[in-house]
């Protein structure tokens, strides 16, 4: 009877896991065929189709131009960006046991940031060593986001508990610090510099460019796989940590794992794509609450809400003011932000 | 077997336990008791491997607690904490499914079954765990933590719990312990810390008592519960009486009068 049981779960999920995949489709097509110019959704289909070596239906080359070069690369950064976000949030919540912590609340965004940023001016467009960038930018903003959560997670633990209110403050201090330092470095940049650091920092994906794809696709899938292989680890911390280890869980190796995939994922989206926030809270969040807490669902589900909601923000930023483009960041923290409070306001009332 | 050898536990040179050694074997029940501060729960977390003694050993059927890696040492005990919180809305289900974490069974879902129908958790499947009550949570993590030694094997395991029955009423209190002694015919040895001495003299084999962090006195159940050494680790007065209905031992705490003697009478 419980395999019966089972089995039903495991469909149920796999079930809703398929209904997400199909939406994200959905959702992409449209990216695809809306914006400043755009392109009948028919003739997106044939464009793609064309791609596959499947004749259907005619197109303009300067049509095909626009969806290939343009789009196509940047719907693939929003899928990858928005999509690491959401599982790195869902690890994240799941290893603190706190499901208020989000990257960018508990530091590993501006830590990022920062380490990012200090890149930039260490190795201005012009320079030599202009060829490091590509590996080296990213790689730069995962030690940054490595070291402050690292930092937050020894400072929010005491005796052995993570308490939520030491946790919240120690992200209040480390992102402050972080964002002075930002600041700091601002400081003796250009006027250029400035400006392309504010769009930056509200989250962009225009900068997005088939060069920038596959490095972004290593350092942001590798990662998320190895989370979705310590989803059964994840549900025994969620017990707590003493527990965990005496289910045989090798607790302090998996917390190092997490901590380690965690700051990879969000390093590498911030770089790509700069400060995009609430993706990584909300998105396990939704999850949670529609399917419950198994991290089995969560992790992969957080995956793929987090692609479709980041396609959906970025559709709606290129949409609402054409020919111009609003940041997505502040689209997400449109939709973030109402959320967030409505959370603390039930967190009380609720189980946790 | 599951041998502790003289354990020892300093913290800034003031020993938490002293020396303890004790011994625990498949199919019996020891409780451990002693005051507030005799280093029950410290020793608890030498056992069950979360802390490292200072020196002295702890061996599982022959095995140095050391050399085990998380999952091996999963495999003999399981460790049953005062309180767990769990922060996730889990179901009763994927909380006691959690148990099987770290081994290969063969038969999950019968096992599963097996441990709700003995906790009497099984019509509780399909709720979350959060919104249980104190006696029902109590009972589901108890289901998790034996669903992990369940399955028959060819060694012996063991079972630690710590103040199992902490914050039950009278009837659930019992109802974790009845559980407990169905264990002993699955080649399973039990280590329980109990605070109501009553409940240990029902239930248990053998009972350690354990003050200032020293073993007072280790023994099987009659030869421990005698009023002189219970006054001696509990600094109380104690009387033992015959309960009348059952026949069994009572242990009855009189209150303390200032000058403490042990000769003051209960009413």
């Amino acid at each position: 009877m419980i395999t019966a049981l089972n089995h039903t779960k495991t469909d149920k999920q796999n079930l809703t896991l398929l209904g997400f995949g199909f939406v994200l489709i959905l959702v992409v097509l449209a990216s695809l065929s809306l914006g400043a110019f755009s392109i009948p959704f028919p003739h997106t289909l044939a464009i793609l189709l064309d791609q596959i070596g499947i004749q259907l239906g005619t197109f303009e080359v300067q049509q095909s131009n626009v969806l290939l070069q343009i789009r196509f690369p940047r719907v693939l950064m929003a899928i990858l960006v928005g999509g690491g976000l959401g599982i790195a949030g869902a690890a994240l919540q799941g290893m603190f046991r706190n499901p208020l912590v989000e990257p960018g609340l508990i530091g590993v965004s501006s830590g990022a940031a920062l380490f990012a940023v200090v890149f930039m001016v260490l190795v201005p467009v012009a320079s030599s060593l202009a060829w490091i960038k590509p590996i080296g930018l990213p790689l730069f903003a995962f030690i940054g986001g490595l070291i402050n959560v690292l930092a937050v997670y020894k400072l929010s633990k005491s005796q052995g508990r993570t308490d939520a209110a030491t946790l919240i403050l120690a992200g209040v201090a480390i992102n402050a610090l972080a964002g002075a330092l930002i600041g700091l470095v601002l400081f003796f940049a250009d006027d250029s510099a400035l400006r392309s650091f504010t769009f930056w920092s509200l989250g962009d994906l225009g900068g997005a460019t088939w060069s920038k794809i596959p490095v972004t696709l290593v350092l942001i899938i590798a990662p998320s796989i190895l989370l979705l292989l310590n989803s059964k680890q994840l549900n025994a911390l969620a017990l707590g940590e003493q527990e965990a280890f005496h289910m045989g869980v090798n607790v302090q190796q998996v917390k190092l794992r997490l901590l380690i995939c965690g700051a990879l994922i969000v390093g590498v989206g911030v770089s790509m794509a700069g400060m995009i926030g609430f993706v990584g809270l909300v998105v396990p969040h939704l999850i949670r609450i529609l399917f419950g807490a198994d991290h089995r669902l969560v992790l992969p589900g957080s995956f793929l809400l987090g692609a479709i909601l980041l396609n959906f923000a970025d559709l709606i930023a290129r949409v609402i003011v054409i020919p111009a483009e609003m940041p997505i960041g502040v689209i997400t923290a449109l939709i973030g932000a109402p959320f967030f409070i409505w959370l603390i306001f039930n967190l009380n009332k609720s189980q946790y | 077997m599951l041998q502790a050898s003289q354990v020892h536990f300093c913290i800034r040179q003031r020993p938490i336990v002293d020396e303890v050694s004790l011994m625990l074997n498949p199919g019996e029940i020891l409780a451990v008791l002693g005051p507030n501060g005799a280093g029950k729960s410290t020793f608890f977390k030498i056992l069950s491997g979360e802390i490292k003694c200072k020196h002295g050993s702890i061996d599982y059927n022959g095995h140095d607690i050391q050399k085990l890696k998380a999952h091996e040492l999963a495999a003999v005990r399981a460790v049953m904490p005062q309180h767990t919180q769990v922060n996730f809305p889990f179901t009763v289900q994927e909380v006691v499914e959690l148990g099987l974490i770290s081994t290969k069974v063969k038969q999950p879902a019968k096992l599963i079954q097996e441990v709700l129908d003995a906790t009497n958790t099984a019509h509780l499947k399909e709720q979350v765990f959060n919104h249980l009550s104190g006696g029902e949570k109590q009972r589901v993590q108890l289901a998790r933590v034996l669903v992990q030694i369940w399955e028959t094997k060819p060694f012996p395991r063991y079972l630690l719990l710590d103040e199992p029955t902490s914050s039950l009423d009278i009837a659930q209190q019992h109802a974790v312990l009845k559980i407990l002694t169905i264990l002993k015919s699955r080649n399973i040895g039990i280590l329980v810390i109990l605070h109501e001495l009553n409940l240990a003299a029902q239930y248990a084999d053998k009972i350690a008592l354990l003050k200032n962090g020293v073993i007072a006195k280790f023994g099987a159940v009659e030869e421990v519960l005698e009023e002189k050494i219970l006054e001696y680790v509990f600094d109380h007065p104690i009387h033992l009486i015959q309960n009348p209905v059952t026949g069994g031992m009572l242990i009855s705490a009189a209150a303390q009068n200032h000058t403490s003697t042990p000769s003051f009478k209960q009413a």
